[in-house]
């Protein structure tokens, strides 16, 4: 039985998640506001758990890093959906479940049995989402994609990383996320529409169009100016703006647009006569004369630790920011206080500090309430207790391989 | 039955910025009403400061498109009571002034609750809303320095502070994250009847994908250094330099039945491939030379060549594209219909980005064009808040409806 209590809002709702790394943030969003999800892994185990890095290096199932980061609160039942005994008992669970969450090709669902016609068929109410590279329809649907594929074809790629080098990939897989929110989105106002509608539906939600979304505004000033940027060098021109400066131990933003800003740095900086003049204020000046504005505020930072900028420069009210390390960002005063960090303890890992909930709802928050599943660890509890089988089912099926 | 799932939500919004417009965007495409309240005093980031620029800033069309505007002057006593009254009769208010703005209105959550205890209140801050930093100023680009992305976006070995390009990325997940949250506050709601607020912090918000990465730190103790564009469980991975300037195709091999084909379609063009490269393990030994060989093949075709030849052998490959490609080359949105052409009354034409998803009962859409300035003030004064003709006048000539 469920021993534990859920919170959070969605709590009461059942997530099938069937889904590969595209849909991995999306049904952590999901259960970390209270959802009920449970991963179906084939009886190998998941991809994800297969991907570094892992705890002290050691490839293992139950070591991945990845794996314990994106499913937290989650269920596992290993179950394979391809073989005739393993669709009749995922269709089993799916009259039990408000929500399923795929990312397989457009039309392998209906190819094992288990597409969308055939759902809803057991289960009126049940809101089916597909997370794909490019959505169920247009000439590129059974095209493959990964992140980097997603960003790339969103233009974030291309803007990325010095001019003459190769574009650089982020360090967190941003397409994949933006498809794993807008997904989670659509799942709430679908279930929000249920409660009064009592009606399910069916969602289509395409990385490479949740990609185009990341990229800022190119897509507007293109259309209108015809204005196409390129992969830009932080230095020289635009300095001011977006170029971090070098400090004592390691780099700083100081991000000006107001021109209230700019005045106060320069209150702050002591009015160096270079840069005290009316003309600074403007920053079209400002851009054109890198080599004044750029050394003045170097050699000022320089003197400082990152920290020091910080902490000062916003007491002035001035947008600036540390350049942190990931370590950095958890030792943070602010982390800390906002108990961002939360103590897990995983019967492989053991006790480490794990990522807490967002966004957070004061009334009911969700909670990271549970690790990261081992590997079918809640095939008992949910094969027997919850869907009514019993140990010679579960026998059979094992033997069968089916879980 | 409705046809969109939120229709009946209104939705004010107090904002500057991104992330919170965003919020209240997303919301609107499935059916809220959003009111952003504005002011003449001076345009927000977005309008700019030059009143002759308001309405024609294409930035500004894709945060603030299918939402009304109505202009109020927040610092006559008038006008804030005017918004409470428009928040007294409205579902959602986000916000994301600086700490203090709100509390200052009257408006924070403990006065909210009062004047609408059904409200949700969502507070988009770079920082959150509690914390010693809950007050700093942040735009778009400091988000990602505190949390780590800024310096893990680098080269390995890099000796600059990151290669990240220029562009806010945490303001866009931010925005939907956070219209998520929102739609689950509205489940919570029609379920026990109460309102709440959101504390929806961007910075929080982009660190969420990097899990990982933290984890490296309280699970391995180290310190994770920018990878650049290193995998371990695909090879070939990455861009690849094509034929024309600047141009690059993503490919990324992962299984041995792919590398066979990927082998075959090289060695069509003349390019044997070696026997250190037969096994998984041998290619990412042996990257640097695996990528000179699969270069040579790829500098000799369009990137939309390469992209093509390897997706029809079921090989993940996509181009880097640049914006103009987005327009004119990307097949898929040209099909699906993703560049949406908004034709603003002052402006022209503004194209923006479609809905990016279906849904088959209560889908979402791109419901209008951005507002002018002040377009639905006196719309919002004389049918929302009840004001007469009079009264209107008045409020102009004083303004407060500015």
């Amino acid at each position: 039985m469920e021993t534990v209590t859920r919170t959070g809002p969605l709590s009461g709702y059942r997530v099938l998640d069937i889904a590969g790394p595209l849909g991995l943030h999306c049904t952590k969003l999901l259960a970390d506001m209270g959802a009920d999800v449970i991963k179906i892994e084939p009886p190998s185990g998941d991809e994800s758990r297969r991907t570094p890095p892992f705890k002290d290096d050691t490839p293992h199932p139950e070591k991945s890093l990845y794996f314990l980061h994106f499913n937290t609160n989650k269920r596992s039942i290993t179950l394979d959906v391809e073989k005739p005994d393993g669709r009749a008992v995922f269709l089993e669970l799916v009259r039990k479940a408000d929500v399923v969450l795929e990312t397989a090709r457009p039309g392998r669902m209906d190819e094992l049995g288990i597409g969308y016609p055939t759902l809803r068929a057991q289960n009126s109410g049940l809101v089916y989402t597909a997370i794909t590279p490019f959505g169920q329809t247009g000439p590129w649907r059974d095209y493959k994609a990964n992140d980097m594929a997603g960003i790339a074809l969103g233009n974030l790629l291309y803007l990325a990383g010095e001019p003459g080098e190769p574009p650089l990939q982020p360090p967190g897989e941003i397409a994949y996320g933006m498809a794993s929110t807008y997904g989670a989105f659509g799942i709430a106002v679908a279930l929000y529409h249920r409660l009064d509608s009592g009606k399910g539906q069916y969602i289509d939600v395409s990385m490479h169009e949740c990609a185009g979304h990341i990229a800022g505004y190119f897509i507007p000033n293109y259309g209108y100016t015809g204005e196409k940027p390129a992969r830009a060098s932080r230095k020289g021109e635009e300095t001011d703006l977006y170029d971090p400066y070098a400090t004592k131990n390691g780099y700083a933003r100081i991000f000006i647009i107001p021109v209230e800003l700019w005045r106060r740095l320069v209150d702050w900086m002591g009015c160096p006569p270079e840069i005290s003049g009316p003309e600074f204020e403007k920053m079209s000046y400002r851009r054109k004369h890198p080599d004044i504005v750029t050394k003045c505020i170097a050699e000022f930072c320089a003197k400082r630790t990152k920290e020091e900028l910080y902490d000062e420069g916003q007491k002035r009210r001035i947008a600036v920011t540390p350049i942190n390390t990931a370590g950095e960002f958890i030792e943070m005063e602010q982390t800390k206080a906002r108990g961002l960090f939360v103590d897990m303890e995983h019967p492989v890992i053991g006790k480490y500090k794990q990522f807490g909930v967002v966004p957070r709802l004061m009334e009911t928050p969700g909670s990271i309430y549970r690790p990261a599943p081992l590997l079918g660890e809640h095939n008992k509890e949910i094969y027997v207790d919850e869907l009514g089988m019993n140990n010679d089912d579960l026998v059979a099926l094992r033997a069968e391989g089916v879980i | 039955m409705s046809k969109f799932a939120l229709e009946g939500i209104r939705v004010v919004e107090l904002t500057t910025g991104a992330a919170g417009p965003t919020v209240a965007r997303v919301l609107g495409e499935f059916g809220a009403e959003v009111i952003r309240c504005e002011t003449r005093l001076r345009g927000d980031g977005h309008r700019g400061e030059d009143p002759k620029l308001w309405n024609k800033k294409p930035d500004f069309m894709k945060l603030q498109r299918g939402k009304k505007s109505f202009t109020v002057n927040m610092q006559t006593p008038k006008g804030r009571e005017l918004v409470r009254e428009l928040v007294k009769k409205s579902d959602v208010l986000v916000e994301n002034f600086g700490l203090g703005i709100l509390e200052k209105w009257g408006l924070d959550w403990p006065q909210l609750k009062e004047i609408n205890p059904q409200i949700i209140l969502i507070r988009v801050k770079g920082m959150g809303r509690t914390g010693p930093h809950a007050a700093d100023l942040t735009y778009g680009p400091n988000v990602g320095n505190t949390m780590g992305s800024t310096y893990l976006w680098n080269y390995p070995n890099a000796t600059t502070a990151t290669a990240e390009p220029r562009t806010q990325h945490p303001d866009f997940m931010g925005g939907v994250t956070g219209a998520f949250g929102v739609v689950c506050a509205l489940i919570q709601r029609k379920k026990s009847g109460f309102g709440q607020w959101i504390d929806s912090a961007q910075q929080e918000i982009g660190a969420s994908i990097l899990g990982p990465k933290y984890l490296e730190y309280t699970v391995n103790k180290r310190e994770p250094k920018p990878e650049g564009n290193r995998s371990l469980i695909a090879a070939p991975y990455g861009p690849y330099q094509c034929k024309g300037d600047d141009r690059w195709c993503v490919i990324a091999v992962y299984t041995d039945d792919e590398w066979q084909r990927f082998g075959r379609l090289l060695e069509k063009s003349g390019l044997k491939a070696e026997e250190r490269f037969a096994t998984h393990l041998q290619r990412v030994r042996h990257k640097e030379e695996l990528d000179k060989w699969v270069t040579n093949w790829s500098l000799q075709h369009d990137p939309y060549e390469v992209m093509e030849a390897l997706q029809k052998i079921g090989i993940c490959a996509a181009v880097v594209q640049d914006v103009e490609d987005q327009f004119k080359r990307d097949k898929q949105y040209a099909a699906t219909g993703y560049l949406v052409r908004l034709n603003e009354p002052e402006a022209g034409e503004v194209v923006t980005e479609n809905v990016p998803m279906r849904m088959s009962e209560t889908p979402g859409k791109v419901r209008g064009l951005a507002p002018l300035m002040g377009e639905h003030t006196h719309e919002i004064a004389r049918n929302l808040l009840g004001l007469s003709d009079d009264e209107i006048r008045k409020l102009d000539e004083e303004k407060v409806l500015y």
